[in-house]
């Protein structure tokens, strides 16, 4: 007669997971609470809703041209300082760099007609003006993130005398290369009806975009890892940062979504050299200055071949191409970024600042 | 297919004609009545009920792509739990095959569901559920407008045409500033 026996240590599990779940309110913040950003700065400049962040410097001596990042459209700014140990700006104030940021803040109704020109053109183009009027310099270098490395791309392309150098960090540029689920939406999307209708593109379809990336790693899996790490205090309070900030979605100005997906996504006319943008023909032949492009082999928002072909499509003769065994975010955001993604741009964009 | 439409058609028609007849019979007491909302509300009523009407196909329509949409994921969730069932008896019954089982289930559901999120037959259905949705959407934007209309309350359509107004003022002084600056 067989006897039926239960393994210890899968009932050890059992009533641990059980404990960390009863107990994960006492031990966590509630993420809704969770302070995000700890590098000091202030506000240089503000026009509408986009606001230029100067970050406080951590150095006596500071590297001459003053960088500029240009966040995304999606999600808020505060990824690139969520966590001191992981600050991608703080890590940069610490390499000497003078650091200026975007904050393209959260557009409501009123703000339906911005488009690619007005981002590029208006909101990039005066940031970079202020900056050069404030530290007395004819050029800056411009870092873009996601969306923020196309705007930063399609910025140095109509205005290539006011760039030093372009750091392109996983930038959407080959939309039909693009292999992401997203891109895969975003092909038979009808985004002027969605434009007509409802005018800004609203954070709810953002939200379902990230649910079909990775949807059991990302929406089950991670919540079962926070629940058995919910005694390490550096890992709670690490993933409920990221957390509030993946819940922190602005929506999109309708005529920069419209043109996004039809002119990046759909009909692929940056990679082709056929985008306007304010009337302005955007090539990439017209990037002389020197440009690293930053790839994450493992990114599942933007596909490294997605945004591998700016490398191949600009004219400049001083260009790097990088590929990091990592994520989306984490190529920003990690302890890897921080030992080996920032110190190589800190080198690089030295030997030419 | 045909006789759907014929249905909506009938049913259409039936209710702009007794509308109609209602508004006409009426619009002599309420001429002389009233000028106030409710006036304006009965003359509009016709609007409403057309939009109620024709939104009927598309609510049909919406169902229709919902349903697809849930039976795309059920269909593809019994394929994964298949896959997964049928490699369950390789994997060892003590703990590191727990550990191997969890990571076979979520790797597995992982690439299939990833497949489906990937594949052209997903996309077209869930763009066309949220097509059908915003059709639906517009009709309840226009109800919306007839009863701001009947308040003497600014419709949709005119704060947008303010918001472009500012958008394009907005514009035009950056321009001119840009181009003082340069001067």
């Amino acid at each position: 007669m067989s006897e039926n026996k239960f393994n210890p240590k899968i009932i050890g599990d059992f009533l641990n997971f059980s404990r960390n779940f009863t107990e994960a309110p006492m031990k966590a913040s509630v993420p809704h609470e969770v302070k995000l950003g700890s590098t000091q700065f202030d506000v240089a400049y503000k026009e509408d809703k986009m606001r230029l962040l100067h970050f406080k410097p951590l150095t006596s001596k500071q590297v001459r041209t003053p960088l500029l990042i240009s966040y995304a459209v999606v999600n808020r700014y505060h990824i690139f300082d969520i966590d001191p140990k992981k600050s991608w700006v703080k890590n940069l104030l610490e390499q000497g760099f003078d650091v200026y940021l975007i904050d393209w803040g959260t557009p409501s109704k009123i703000d339906k007609f911005l488009g690619f020109d007005e981002y590029v053109n208006r909101y990039l183009d005066n940031c970079v003006d202020f900056i050069c009027d404030e530290t007395n310099v004819d050029k800056v270098s411009i870092q873009g993130y996601c969306t923020g490395g196309t705007l930063a791309t399609v910025y140095s392309s109509l205005h290539p005398e006011r760039v030093k150098n372009l750091i392109a960090t996983a930038p959407v540029i080959d939309g039909w290369k693009d292999t992401t689920v997203v891109s895969n939406i975003a092909k038979y999307f009808d985004v002027d009806k969605l434009v007509d209708t409802v005018g800004n593109m609203p954070p709810e379809f953002i939200y379902f975009c990230f649910s079909i990336l990775k949807p059991f790693e990302q929406g089950v899996e991670k919540y079962i890892k926070f629940l058995n790490n919910i005694d390490n205090e550096k890992y709670v309070d690490s993933f409920l940062k990221i957390e509030k900030w993946l819940d922190e979605t602005p929506p999109i100005p309708g005529e920069l979504f419209r043109q996004w997906i039809k002119d990046i996504y759909q009909d692929n006319l940056l990679i082709q050299n056929k985008m306007y943008v304010g009337n302005k023909h955007v090539s990439l032949k017209n990037l002389n200055m020197p440009v690293f492009t930053q790839v994450a082999i493992g990114d599942h928002l933007v596909s490294p071949e997605c945004s591998m072909p700016l490398h191949y499509a600009v004219s400049s003769t001083d260009k790097t191409l990088k590929l990091y065994p990592t994520g989306h975010v984490g190529m920003i955001a990690s302890s890897f970024s921080q030992k080996t993604v920032l110190p190589e741009l800190g080198k690089w964009l030295k030997e030419r600042s | 297919m045909e006789n759907e439409s014929n249905i909506t058609d009938y049913y259409k028609k039936t209710a702009m004609f007794w509308s109609d007849m209602i508004a006409m019979m009426s619009s002599k007491p309420t001429t002389l009545s009233a000028v106030g909302p409710l006036r304006n509300l009965s003359s509009n009523l016709k609007k409403i009920t057309s939009e109620l009407t024709e939104a009927n196909k598309e609510i049909v329509e919406f169902n229709n792509f919902l349903i697809e949409y849930y039976k795309q994921l059920a269909d593809t969730w019994t394929g994964a739990q298949k896959e997964v069932s049928s490699r369950i008896t390789k994997i060892p019954q003590n703990e590191e095959g727990l550990e191997a089982y969890k990571r076979v289930w979520i790797d597995i559901f992982e690439n299939n569901f990833t497949g489906l999120f990937d594949s052209k037959k997903f996309s077209e259905n869930y763009n066309s559920l949220i097509s059908t949705e915003l059709d639906l959407l517009k009709r309840w934007n226009a109800i919306t407008d007839v009863m701001l209309k009947s308040a003497n309350l600014p419709t949709k359509e005119e704060i947008e045409e303010i918001y472009e107004e500012l958008h394009n003022l907005k514009n035009r002084i950056s321009k001119l500033e840009s181009s003082k600056k340069k001067a």
